[in-house]
């Protein structure tokens, strides 16, 4: 044996003293690399030194012993404070007995040396067995390493053992892998843009890194049996990037190793302002706030999530054999564009990325079926990138693809993707502002960014959860008409964020504006969007009142206007605070949300009666009357009496248009405008009011075959109603034939003079039509409300769906001397709920009249 | 040492904790609770189905002072919860025998 080993004297002393030496020239460089690499070296020569003084005065001596490196010791990355994973490797029987005290030596000097060991000792038989119980072992051969002992033994470990392990066992080594890294990006919220991020753990994190390599590394000993090149297991074009990000985190967990004295690698905001004011990993910049600086490491930690991702999805051992039968039915998805091969998507023709429309209907593909992109379409879409920046889609073209893709059920994947891979700030550069950017907020997870797709996902999830809170708000959403201004809204809501400005709110709003301009949304859609964002908190603020209390109710009711607002807002809010973090939207707050909801529902029903005076100075008066500054007296005659509703549900031009239909009665008393909307039919009515005549129009549609699905009908002062129908054409009639479209205006405009045979053309459309049970049975309810409204008696009709149903309710109403100030029609599925504003002889329904009126719609709507 | 649970509306939070702030009692724990006593719910309908709200939404506070400081923590939080309505919750006391500061055990009134 060598002379003794005071390692109190010497090998204390190298280790402290190489240990400073190494922080220094970390402080001063910030490469993380050469310190890491520079660790690895100090502790195999102190390996070495030990090996000579305790187990053999030759480095490669004894036969069939030799002390390996493995896993991160393996790899040559000894992080300030890592563990040092070391096997002994032997022969086994004798050999081992003989060796055990040395091993015990060994070991212990190391602890001495407060270097956290974790050692193994196994024979090359143990090795090569597969243990399901302990696959980090496996895992942790694949970066072995010689270090001292039997050269020999040690190549048959590494030429023979490992690749036949790895080719047998390659299944269960990924499995393993997989479950790891599901648990592992559980505990980190399963985001790279956690905002006080896990630069080892955490998706994007080194273990990332690792995962990636060791996917590549198996794949390739699966294929070739052996060692294959390095250099050669990702493609060329990705390597130099990942290699880079690599560096990059490698510094960053130096950094927090040294700042910490221990193995944490935690990235909290305290870290990110020091490590920001180093210029860790970003060493040129004139300087850097903890902002600027973490937009870059999510930049890295982004690609190398990615790439892991990807290799993951890649692996076919990953996924269990049910998963790729369903993965093997999407490839049915294929179309003469993409082709899906086990849930990924590539391009059939390469020559197809000239039409610089393919990378949307790509996403949007994506959206709808929830796929992700191979990492060749991913690179091909990178190259494309630069000639999308010359001529990008635009206006009405652009926003059609946006609204489909957000309309999507995998909307928010799409989004992250196109995200990734800066196809979206290019088209919104509006979003450029919150590129992975940080808000210190103790509530918040994740960078604006990812908060703006999580609270997307949260409301498309809506319609698969079982959640007994999470239906109610799913049902509210199939409610909603417009749902893609609902998710664009959610999409630039805190794009202010990113802005230098007081009010975040203010500033979206502002950035919004330009963004819907540029997207050529129609006015009304504008405001929409606009009254989303303006009002994103309120809700929210609101709950710190009492929510049941008749002033809160009324204030809320106030700001929202109208009842679809109020259920977007309210979408929105549930949405926007589920995406704060997992624990925001409590039990607690989702159901104060929805009292509050249907208190102020109920509350804008009520009121709806509630009258326009012309000589009122409003805000939504002072604009119409600056938009008609001609109209004048024309435009208060038309206006004053008309309910306020009536102002909150029109926009500005289409109270234009009426006002000028009604101008038009002179010339016909009948005035009928039919358009196609996006869902529906409009068809409206300008008339003078008279009895039958909400009946009577709700007669001819049914007559027609038609469905109404909602209808609104208002009355001024002066006696001109205003009643817009909304209906489906059940039978494809004006669908398919377009002069009938003049055929159907003009038998609606007999049916109103009286001059056409309504009852006989109701007859002949029952007749013709066959009966078809419901599928959902409704029962009626009626209900009487005689204090919500000063002028008029509201009447609530909660029914089942059927053909001339309306026109059956109208008619009872005016068989009993009921006049319909307001009504407001809607359909839920087979379920329809009208709200009707009556008076008689000018004032409400007396009780017994109620009574009356009850008695014979229930009689009326009992029969067939 | 006293142990103070307030039950308030939800919206006198804001108002509480900024009287308890001005006393100096800084350290506290806010919990949302559903309760009702004498104030009972209601039934709101909507769109044909019933909703009936028989647990109020409320805020819970509970702090732990001194027990001199007991009674100037109830007059405070009296003062900034009262309405003077039915809903405005109750303050209940009780003894602590021990508190301790986890970061250094401290004990008693000190870790308070």
């Amino acid at each position: 044996m060598a002379t003794k080993l005071n390692p109190g004297s010497e090998l204390r002393d190298l280790y402290a003293s190489e240990s400073v030496r190494l922080r220094q020239d970390f402080l001063r460089s910030g490469d993380g690399p050469a310190a890491v690499f520079g660790r690895t070296a100090l502790v195999d020569s102190i390996a070495s030194r030990l090996w000579l003084e305790l187990i053999s005065p030759e480095i490669e001596g004894p036969r069939d012993f030799a002390v390996v490196a493995l896993g991160g010791y393996g790899r040559r990355w000894l992080f300030p404070y890592s563990d040092i994973d070391i096997l002994f490797l032997h022969a086994g029987g004798a050999m081992e007995r003989g060796l055990k005290d040395r091993i015990a030596r060994f070991s212990q000097q190391l602890w001495d040396l407060r270097l956290k060991l974790s050692p193994a000792t196994r024979t090359l038989a143990e090795c090569e067995k597969f243990d399901p119980n302990n696959v980090e072992f496996a895992i942790s051969l694949l970066d072995c390493r010689y270090l001292a002992g039997d050269r020999e033994l040690f190549a048959r470990l590494h030429d023979q053992v490992i690749p036949k392990l790895v080719s047998r066992e390659s299944r269960s080594i990924v499995q393993r892998l997989t479950d790891l890294t599901r648990a592992r990006y559980n505990k980190f919220g399963n985001s790279v843009f956690h905002l006080e991020p896990n630069v080892k753990d955490g998706p994007g994190g080194l273990r990332d890194y690792n995962l990636a390599y060791w996917l590549a590394l198996i794949a390739a000993m699966e294929e070739s049996s052996g060692w294959p090149n390095d250099k050669e297991l990702l493609p060329p074009w990705l390597r130099e990037r990942f290699d880079a990000a690599r560096d990059f985190l490698m510094s960053v967990r130096c950094f927090l190793h040294f700042r910490h004295g221990r193995d944490d690698n935690a990235l909290a905001w305290a870290a990110q302002d020091e490590v920001a004011e180093e210029k860790i990993g970003a060493p040129r910049a004139a300087s850097l706030t903890a902002s600027e600086w973490m937009r870059i490491y999510y930049g890295h930690a982004r690609l190398v999530h990615r790439v892991a991702a990807q290799l993951l999805e890649e692996f076919p051992a990953a996924r269990p054999s049910l998963y790729r039968q369903f993965q093997n039915l999407r490839s049915r998805l294929s179309n003469a564009e993409f082709a899906v091969v086990d849930g990924r998507i590539f391009l059939q023709r390469e020559e197809a990325l000239q039409d610089r429309d393919l990378p949307l209907r790509m996403f949007r593909f994506m959206a709808r079926h929830g796929l992700s992109l191979s990492s060749a379409t991913e690179h091909q879409m990178e190259e494309v990138l630069p000639s999308l920046a010359a001529a990008p889609p635009k206006g009405a073209e652009l926003w059609h693809y946006l609204q489909e893709i957000l309309v999507a059920p995998h909307a928010a994947e799409a989004l992250r993707a196109m995200h990734s891979l800066r196809l979206l700030t290019l088209l919104l550069p509006e979003f450029q502002g919150i590129d992975s950017l940080v808000i210190r907020d103790y509530s918040h997870r994740f960078t604006v960014d990812e908060h703006t797709f999580v609270a997307i996902e949260n409301l498309h999830a809506l319609r698969k959860s079982q959640s007994k809170w999470d239906q109610r708000y799913a049902e509210l959403l199939d409610e909603v008409e417009q749902p893609d201004l609902l998710y664009l809204a959610l999409l630039l809501h805190d794009t202010g964020k990113g802005a230098k400005s007081d009010s975040h709110v203010t500033a979206s709003v502002e950035i919004a504006a330009g963004c819907l301009a540029r997207l050529d949304l129609d006015a009304p859609d504008r405001e929409t969007v606009l009254f989303l964002i303006a009002r994103h908190l309120d809700l929210s603020a609101a709950l710190r009142r009492d929510i049941f209390a008749p002033e809160t109710i009324c204030m809320v009711a106030d700001k929202m206007g109208t009842p679809e607002r109020l259920k977007m807002l309210c979408l929105l809010t549930y949405a926007d605070i589920k995406a704060v973090n997992p624990e925001a939207l409590t039990p607690w707050k989702a159901e104060n949300i929805w009292q509050l909801y249907i208190g102020t529902a109920n509350y804008l029903m009520k009121s709806a009666d509630e009258r326009v005076r012309a000589d009122a100075d409003d805000d939504v008066m002072t604009h119409l009357r600056t938009l008609t500054p001609a109209a004048g007296k024309k435009l208060d005659s038309f206006l004053n009496g008309l309910p306020r509703r009536y102002l909150r549900t029109q926009a500005a031009s289409d109270v234009i248009r009426h006002m000028d239909l009604a101008s038009r009665l002179g010339e016909d008393p009948v005035q009928l405008e039919l358009t196609r909307g996006r869902h529906w039919y409009e068809l409206t009515l300008v008339t003078m009011d008279r009895p039958f005549l909400f009946a009577r129009m709700a007669g001819a549609l049914a007559a027609w075959g038609m469905n109404i699905v909602k209808a609104a009908a208002f009355s001024n002062g002066a006696g001109v109603v205003v009643d817009t129908f909304f209906f489906t054409d059940r039978f494809r009639t004006l669908e398919l034939n377009l002069p009938e479209w003049e055929r159907f205006k003009a038998s609606v405009h007999d049916v109103l003079l009286d001059k056409a045979d309504l009852e006989r053309m109701l007859r002949d459309r029952l007749r013709s039509e066959k009966n078809v049970a419901p599928k959902v049975n409704v029962d009626t309810r009626i209900e009487i409300d005689d204090s919500s409204s000063l002028q008029s008696t509201l009447v609530e009709v909660i029914a089942q769906d059927r053909p001339g149903l309306l026109y059956r309710i109208s008619s009872q109403f005016a068989r009993e001397n009921c006049n319909i100030e307001i009504a407001l029609i809607e359909t839920e599925g087979q379920m329809a709920i009208d709200a009707f504003y009556l008076t008689s002889g000018g004032t409400k329904l007396t009780p017994e009249h109620q009574e009356r009126l009850r008695a014979a719609l229930l009689a009326e709507l009992a029969s067939k | 040492m006293t142990k103070v649970e307030a039950v308030i509306q939800t919206s006198k939070l804001d108002a509480v904790k900024d009287a308890l702030h001005e006393i100096g009692v800084e350290g506290m724990t806010v919990l949302e609770a559903r309760g009702h006593g004498r104030q009972k719910g209601h039934t709101e309908f909507y769109r044909g189905r019933e909703y009936t709200v028989d647990l109020i939404p409320k805020i819970k506070i509970e702090m732990v002072v001194a027990d001199e400081m007991a009674e100037k923590v109830v007059q405070t939080v009296v003062a900034a919860a009262r309405t003077g309505k039915i809903g405005d919750g109750k303050i209940f006391l009780s003894k602590v025998d021990d508190a301790i500061r986890i970061r250094n055990d401290e004990r008693g009134d000190s870790a308070l």
